[in-house]
């Protein structure tokens, strides 16, 4: 196939990508807060989603606020859920963990479903949706937002791990609760902020996906695909989670495009076994010692 | 209990599940031989997380293949019901030996994601061998027939899927307390103390999820013959997390968890049937409120209950006892 | 034949050396103690051995083969046992099954008459259950045998761990602390245990304690790590005498009442 068919496909790949991205973090760091793997976080996608459509058809707000509120809202609806269901079941092993998060899903689902029912909402945006002509490449403007939210997020994310008394109060948890806590970080504070942290970014994955698919119950589906992602860098790995994301963004489209589209679902589990037989600690991880 | 209250006890219960149903309507004939299937199907996936404490979100896809192996040997290649229905849990335990061989080298969440992994290939699979299996509408099943006799009714079908049943939580409880079970239970509490005493923990893991995996294609190939028609919807991710209801409500690791978790979950939305809209709200907030208030399930509190009545009576045959 | 000898063993974590070139020769029914300060790298010692962990360089081998880089299960099946340090008990079964989890490996998994129910398969079953109230009884645990192992207190467990790792009849027996947790007439009866496999059953015992009392009473001979080094070997009062043990405990200076 041409070239430029192919820069088609590998764009909107790491658009697709970045997208899982998004997701995927929002996977590792709970994950590396608490040791928490969130289950529900394909909900909290969908939790988002509905939230940005309440309030741009219910409220009718403006596209620009609407994303912002949304963001705080899920942020807020975040820690609520980790308050209420996560925090008891925190020290649990891991098949509590699983399957009370499995648990939170359900109920999140079921509760969307009581007020909006089965349908597929779109979500409009507030610019052009034309198909871009760059040369031979045509390009859907809403991959560029895609991509474009997706790298801001990102960055903001960097910077605030980076530069930020409460980045560096997050780090220093995920490295070492105990002397963190030692230390004078209110622990249980960090766990609530990286539950704010997440459920945004889910939220933010939710509306980009609205805009780009629509607004549906089942739409947390693609919580599957980061958490292939989050695998694939190593599960406790932020630039691993956004690698794995474009990885697996770009593997589906093209093998959806040149073996067909029954093949982009199976490649993401292809690359998920394989990962974790090969390098279970993911492309970029290194292996971690189990004291006796 | 003494053994003559025993043999009463279980005369009674004998007597109950072979004459009981003959009381009922056709339609709760119909629930009974689902609550047996259920049972079944809970006991397998009992023994693989609660006893050896593997977690499978994979249980419904071990079902579908079970159901689809029976009823495609039974309706097309001709087998009698009797050798399609051992012959579709084998084709469901060689797949959970499939499943099991990259999974005994994963644990926790990660086993998890894997098995979702192998629940979104199964349900792939079947909408892609539509020619054989009926895609998304899914596939008509038989009526078995036993012996030359149709079982038509609800009520003729029951004998034998209860015999089913029986035979197969006699096995489970039997093995419970084999050394197969005790490495079982060995490796869930302390794979490190396991193998220190000679437990080979991947092959104990592998057999866990074939013996699992076989429960659960029994149980599929009966639920195809009890409900007349399978299709992919009925084995995706939420059956299995239904699955994993029965056994925390039940109780891990009992077999009596298993049935209990069985009959009261297949029971539920009768009793709720107003709240049918709300069920998810009802199974997640049941699933929580387990995890956290009630871990070891009915079984476990039952359990409780019995050793604390008998601590209490051993006390008071101290008190009344002469000090020593 | 050689009984069990490990030569120039080798253990790496990382880049953090736990084991450097480690050389130790037993002989059957000897009961060894192996001592050093925290981190000399005694457990890494008992993991590498057991399979645990990886062995970087260097062989073990016991009873004439080579057993490093064979899986844990299979060291243990060749008859060597080990207690954990702080015990890995199958916290939420009884003491009984705990230590017929140990009796189970010279049954086997017998799947198909366990599942079926055949009376041989129940015949074994008791007499594993007699076997395994008669170890617990001559252990001094026979009152605990019906309570779950995670309601039990530290110093019970211990002796619950090593039930469980005698009922596997070890020919090689690797005990982690043995006696922590426990009173003085507790250790002393793991004291006696230990002399009586010994001396009664040819066991081989190679026993990591902290209690210098204990060791030095039960010990024939003792191995001092240090920094993942082998620095002294010999019997107990020699080694007491060993400027480099008294260093390595004490630091530089010698003084030591």
């Amino acid at each position: 196939m041409s070239l430029a068919l192919n820069a088609q496909l590998l764009f909107s790949g790491v658009s697709v990508g970045s997208v899982y991205a998004l997701v995927a973090l929002g996977l590792v760091m709970p994950f590396k807060a608490a040791g928490i793997v969130n289950f529900a976080q394909g909900e909290l996608v969908m939790v988002g989603a509905y939230i940005a459509l309440f309030l741009s058809v219910g409220l009718h707000l403006p596209f620009h606020l609407v994303v912002p509120i949304t963001m705080a809202l899920a942020a807020g609806f975040g820690i609520a859920i980790e308050r209420a269901f996560i925090r008891p079941v925190m020290r649990a092993p891991e098949f509590t963990i699983v399957v009370a998060t499995l648990a939170v899903g359900l109920m999140l689902k079921n509760g969307v479903r009581l007020i909006w029912q089965d349908n597929l909402y779109p979500l409009a945006v507030p610019f052009s949706t034309d198909v871009l002509a760059l040369g031979p490449v045509r390009i859907n403007p809403l991959l560029l937002y895609m991509d474009g939210t997706a790298i801001v997020l990102m960055a903001l994310l960097a910077l605030f791990f980076r530069f930020t008394r409460q980045g560096k109060a997050m780090r220093a948890v995920a490295q070492n609760p105990e002397g963190a806590r030692l230390m004078g970080i209110r622990v249980s504070w960090v766990f609530s902020a990286t539950w704010a942290l997440s459920t945004a970014m889910a939220a933010t994955a939710g509306m980009l996906l609205g805009a780009l698919f629509g607004i549906h119950p089942e739409m947390g589906h693609v919580l599957i695909k980061a958490f292939v992602a989050a695998v694939v860098g190593g599960f406790v790995s932020l630039p691993g989670a956004v690698l794995g994301g474009v990885l697996v963004g770009v593997a589906e489209t093209f093998s959806g495009a040149y073996v067909g589209s029954t093949f982009k679902d199976v490649v993401a589990f292809l690359l998920l076994i394989g990962v974790l037989l090969l390098r279970p600690h993911g492309l970029l991880g290194t292996p971690l010692a189990r004291r006796v | 209990m003494s053994p003559p209250q025993r043999v009463l006890i279980l005369s009674a219960c004998m007597v109950l599940l072979l004459a009981g149903p003959w009381l009922l309507g056709t339609y709760q004939q119909y629930l009974l031989n689902l609550v047996l299937v259920n049972i079944i199907i809970a006991t397998g996936l009992n023994l693989l997380t609660g006893n050896a404490g593997q977690i499978s979100l994979c249980h419904s896809s071990f079902v579908a293949i079970g159901a689809y192996a029976t009823t495609l040997l039974y309706a097309n290649v001709r087998l009698p019901f009797w050798l399609a229905l051992p012959a579709g849990g084998l084709v469901a335990a060689a797949c959970g030996a499939l499943l099991g061989l990259p999974a005994i080298r994963l644990a926790g969440f990660y086993l998890a994601l894997v098995t979702i992994g192998f629940l979104e290939v199964t349900q792939i699979l079947v909408h892609e061998l539509a020619s054989v299996t009926g895609g998304v509408r899914g596939m008509l099943a038989p009526r078995p027939s036993v012996a030359g006799r149709l079982l038509a009714t609800d009520l003729s079908l029951y004998y034998p899927v209860l015999a089913v049943t029986l035979g197969m939580l006699y096995a489970a409880r039997n093995l419970r307390y084999s050394p197969l079970g005790r490495a079982f239970d060995a490796i869930r509490n302390s794979e490190a103390a396991a193998q220190a005493l000679g437990i080979p923990i991947a092959r104990i893991k592998l057999a866990a999820f074939t013996i699992a995996a076989f429960y659960a294609g029994v149980g599929g190939g009966l639920y195809a013959a009890v409900v007349g028609f399978i299709d992919p919807v009925e084995f995706g991710l939420w059956a299995s997390v239904r699955h994993i209801i029965f056994i925390v409500v039940g109780g891990l690791g009992s077999v009596t968890g298993s049935v209990l978790g069985a009959a009261i979950i297949t029971g539920l939305p009768e009793w709720l049937r107003r709240f049918q809209e709300y069920s998810d709200f009802v199974y997640g907030g049941l699933l929580l409120a387990f995890l956290v208030f009630m871990p070891r399930g009915i079984a476990g509190a039952l359990a409780d209950l019995r050793r604390g009545w008998h601590r209490s009576r051993a006390r008071v045959a101290a008190i009344g006892s002469p000090s020593q | 034949m050689t009984f069990f000898a490990a030569r120039d063993l080798t253990v790496r974590f990382g880049g953090l050396v736990a084991l450097r070139g480690v050389d130790l020769e037993l002989n059957q029914g000897e009961i060894w103690g192996l001592i050093g300060p925290n981190g000399a790298g005694k457990t890494s010692f008992v993991n590498a051995v057991t399979g645990v962990v990886r062995v970087v360089a260097g062989q073990v081998v016991f009873r004439g083969c080579r057993i490093d880089g064979r899986p844990p299960h299979e060291i243990a099946r060749l008859g060597i046992g080990r207690t954990f340090q702080h015990v890995e008990i199958f916290g939420d079964q009884t003491v009984r099954t705990n230590v017929i989890v140990g009796l189970d490996r010279h049954v086997g998994y017998r799947f198909w008459s366990s599942a079926l129910g055949l009376p041989a398969t129940r015949r074994l079953e008791q007499q594993t259950t007699q076997e395994a109230d008669g170890l617990l009884q001559a252990m001094g645990l026979g009152a605990y045998r019906d309570v779950l192992a995670k309601d039990l207190p530290f110093g019970i467990l211990k002796r619950v761990d090593l039930a469980r790792a005698l009922a596997a009849r070890p020919r090689l027996l690797l005990l982690d602390e043995p006696t922590s947790g426990m009173s003085e007439a507790e250790a002393e009866q793991v004291v006696e245990t230990c002399r009586s496999l010994a001396r009664d059953r040819g066991v081989t015992l190679l026993v990591i304690e902290h209690n210098m009392r204990v060791i030095m009473e039960l010990a024939d001979r003792l191995v001092v790590l240090h920094h993942g080094e082998k620095i002294a070997e010999g019997p107990p009062d020699a080694v007491q005498q060993n400027p480099r043990v008294i260093e390595a405990y004490l630091g530089t200076s010698p003084v030591r009442a």
